[in-house]
C-alpha cells in the first residue's frame, strides 16, 4: 500500500462524537448540502445524502493536519501519546499528522534525527491513525536534506516540519523548498505574528513571510501553522490573500468567533486545513461553528488534505 | 437546560463582534441549545466611564430577561462607583458583576477594590472575574494587558469568604492552590470551562475530581469565542449524568438564584 493510499484509507474506531457532530450547527450546510457532488478524489468521504436533516450530512475521513506526538524525555511520553489517540476517538479525528521537536531550540542533527524515529514508531504504533511530518532544523544543509529522503522515501512520512530556527525566508531554507517541491510534499511551516517583537523566537516566520517564499516558490505546498495560535489572526489572514499556494492550518488555543468564516471569505475553503496542535475540543469546535456549509466543511476537515497527498511524486 | 456563565453584548474595542446584539445573540443561543445566558457589555472593558456600557446592556436585554442576565461592569477607581453600583443592581436589574483588575488598572488587594467587593457581597451580588478578554499574542499595538495571575485570586477568596466569585475565561487552575483538593481556601468561588482543557491534560475532569462538579459552571466566551468548543467539553467530559447537570446548568441556578 503507498502512502497516499494508506493517509486515504479510514482506519475502524469509533468516536465518541461521530463525524456528522462536526458539523453540526450550521444551518447553511442543510441548504448546500445537495448543491454538489464530492469530488472523486475524496474516495473517503461518502456522498452526503441530499435533503436530509444534520444527523446525516457527513460520514466522510477527519485529519489533523496538524499535530504532536510526545518527545520522550518526558516520562510519560507512551501514555500521552495513547491519550492523544484516545482524544481524538472521542472527538472523531481520524488520522493526525505528527512530528516530535526537540524540547531544545535549535534543533541538533542529532535531535531531529532522533524525533524523527520516534514519529516513524508513532506510525507503527498506531496504524492508519498517525502520519509522520519530518522536522528537521534546515542550518544542518545536507543532513537535513538526507533525513527528509529517509523519512519520505523510507519511512512513508508525509511532509516535513519547519520551526522557528530560521526565517523561511532565509536562503539557507530553500534547499528544504526545493526537496519538498521535487518529492511533491507539503511543508508545515511554524508560524506567528504578534505586534510586539517575540524575544523567545527571533526568527519567527508569519503569514507575510510564507507568502513571499510562496512567491518564490509557486509549485511549493505550504502551510502556515496554527492561525488561531499565531497572534494576530486577521493579520495572518490578509496576509496570505494573494498567496494561493499556502494553506491555512486552523489550529490553535484561540477560538475567537469569525476566524474560519473569514479564513474562508478572503483565502477560500480550497486552502484551509482542520488541525488542532494539541487544542482538541478547540479545533474541533471552531470547525463545527463556522457557518460553512458542509461541503466546504468536508474540504477543510480532509479533502483539501488529501488533495495535498495526491501530489506526492514518490 | 444549558446556561452560559460567560457571554457579552456590545462592540469590542480591538475586533468586530458578530453575535453581538441581544436578538443575533438569542438566535444563537437557539441555534447551539443554550437557555440562558449571563451577559455584560464588551465595550464596558474600554470604556472609561464603564456605566455607559451598563446602561446600553440594560436596554438590549429590556424584553428578554427570561433568557439573558445583565451583569454590571464596575471599575472601583472610577468616580461614582457606588451610584453605579446602586443603579445597576436596584434600577437596572443586575444580579452581579464583572471586574477587570488589569484592564482598568488596579490591583485586587486595593482598598478600592475589597470595598466594591464587600459592597456587591451586601448586596447579594455575584462577581465575576474574567482572567483574560483576549489570548494576549494577539493583542493591539496600543496596550499590553496581561491575565489577572490566579495567585491574586488566591488571596482575594481568602480575604472576602463571604463573596461569591465566578473565574471566567482561566486555565492552569490544577497548578495552584484554587484548582487543588482539600487547599484550606473558601469555598465562594466556582471556575468556568471555556479554556479548559477536557481531553488530552483534561483540566475540566481534574477540578470536578479535586472541588466537586458544584464548583464548575459552563461558559462559551460568546461572541467573542465560538460556543461549540465549551459545547463540546460538555460533550466528551466522562463525569456522571448528576454532575453533568450540575456544570450545565445547576450549579448557575444556584449562585444566580433563578
Amino acid at each position: 500500500m503507498t502512502i497516499s493510499q494508506t493517509a486515504l484509507n479510514s482506519s475502524e474506531h469509533r468516536p465518541h462524537i461521530s463525524r456528522r457532530e462536526l458539523l453540526k450547527g450550521s444551518a447553511v450546510a442543510v441548504v448546500a448540502v445537495g448543491a454538489a457532488a464530492v469530488p472523486s478524489v475524496y474516495a473517503a468521504i461518502e456522498q452526503p445524502v441530499p435533503d436530509t436533516s444534520n444527523d446525516r450530512l457527513y460520514k466522510g475521513k477527519v485529519i489533523d493536519c496538524h499535530a504532536h506526538l510526545t518527545h520522550r524525555s518526558r516520562a510519560t511520553w507512551e501514555a500521552d501519546d495513547r491519550k492523544l489517540i484516545e482524544a481524538a476517538d472521542k472527538l472523531g479525528i481520524d488520522q493526525l499528522c505528527c512530528s516530535i521537536l526537540t524540547p531544545r531550540k535549535p534543533a541538533t542533527a542529532d535531535g531531529f534525527q532522533e524525533c524523527n524515529r520516534w514519529t516513524a514508531e508513532g506510525m507503527r504504533r498506531f496504524p492508519g491513525r498517525v502520519l509522520g511530518y519530518c522536522y528537521v532544523n534546515p542550518g544542518y544543509g545536507r543532513e537535513a536534506l538526507e533525513e527528509i529522503h529517509r523519512c519520505i522515501e523510507e519511512r512513508g512520512f508525509i511532509g516535513i516540519k519547519l520551526y522557528n530556527e530560521y526565517t523561511c525566508t532565509e536562503p539557507v531554507v530553500f534547499p528544504i523548498v526545493e526537496l519538498a517541491i521535487e518529492m511533491g510534499v507539503p511543508i508545515l511551516h511554524h508560524a506567528s505574528h504578534s505586534h510586539y517583537f517575540v524575544e523567545d523566537q527571533p526568527r519567527m516566520s508569519d503569514g507575510g513571510h510564507l507568502a513571499e517564499l510562496a512567491r518564490r516558490y509557486p509549485e511549493a505546498m505550504l502551510i502556515c501553522a496554527h492561525i488561531s495560535g499565531g497572534g494576530d489572526w486577521e493579520w495572518t489572514i490578509k496576509a496570505l490573500r494573494h498567496a494561493p499556494n499556502v494553506l491555512l492550518d486552523t489550529s490553535g488555543s484561540v477560538t475567537d468567533e469569525g476566524t474560519v468564516e473569514m479564513a474562508a471569505t478572503v483565502v477560500g475553503v480550497d486552502r484551509l486545513l482542520f488541525g488542532c496542535d494539541s487544542s482538541m475540543t478547540a479545533g474541533v469546535g471552531k470547525i463545527r461553528g463556522a457557518n460553512l456549509n458542509a461541503k466546504d466543511k468536508e474540504k477543510i476537515l480532509s479533502g483539501n488534505m488529501m488533495r495535498l497527498f495526491l501530489r506526492r511524486k514518490s | 437546560m444549558i446556561i452560559d456563565v460567560n457571554a457579552y453584548l456590545g462592540h469590542f474595542a480591538f475586533r468586530r463582534l458578530r453575535h453581538n446584539t441581544a436578538a443575533s445573540l438569542l438566535a444563537l443561543m437557539d441555534a447551539k441549545k443554550i437557555n440562558k445566558a449571563v451577559v455584560s457589555s464588551a465595550g464596558a472593558i474600554t470604556y472609561r466611564n464603564a456605566q455607559t456600557g451598563n446602561e446600553d446592556i440594560a436596554h438590549e436585554v429590556r424584553g428578554h430577561s427570561d433568557r439573558l442576565i445583565p451583569f454590571a461592569v464596575i471599575n472601583p477607581f472610577y468616580a461614582g462607583w457606588q451610584d453605579d453600583l446602586k443603579i445597576c443592581h436596584e434600577e437596572l436589574g443586575m444580579k452581579g458583576l464583572r471586574i477587570y483588575p488589569k484592564w482598568h488598572n488596579y490591583q485586587l488587594s486595593s482598598p478600592c477594590c475589597r470595598e466594591l467587593v464587600n459592597a456587591a457581597t451586601e448586596r447579594g451580588m455575584v462577581i465575576s472575574i474574567p482572567i483574560r478578554v483576549e489570548d494576549n499574542r494577539q493583542r493591539s499595538w496600543l496596550l499590553n494587558i496581561p491575565d489577572v495571575p490566579l495567585e491574586e485570586i488566591v488571596e482575594l477568596v481568602k480575604a472576602c469568604p463571604k463573596a461569591r466569585f465566578i473565574l471566567l475565561n482561566g486555565i492552569g487552575y490544577t497548578g495552584c492552590p484554587l484548582g487543588r483538593k482539600d487547599n484550606g481556601l473558601p469555598s465562594n468561588y466556582t471556575i468556568e470551562l471555556s479554556r479548559l482543557s477536557a481531553v488530552l491534560a483534561n483540566e475540566l475532569g481534574q477540578l470536578i475530581t479535586n472541588l466537586g462538579a458544584e464548583r464548575v459552571m459552563f461558559g462559551t466566551g460568546m461572541p467573542f469565542n465560538y460556543p461549540d468548543p465549551a459545547l463540546v467539553k460538555l460533550e466528551v467530559l466522562d463525569a456522571s449524568e448528576a454532575d453533568k447537570e450540575k456544570v450545565r446548568s445547576r450549579n448557575a441556578m444556584t449562585w444566580l438564584r433563578l
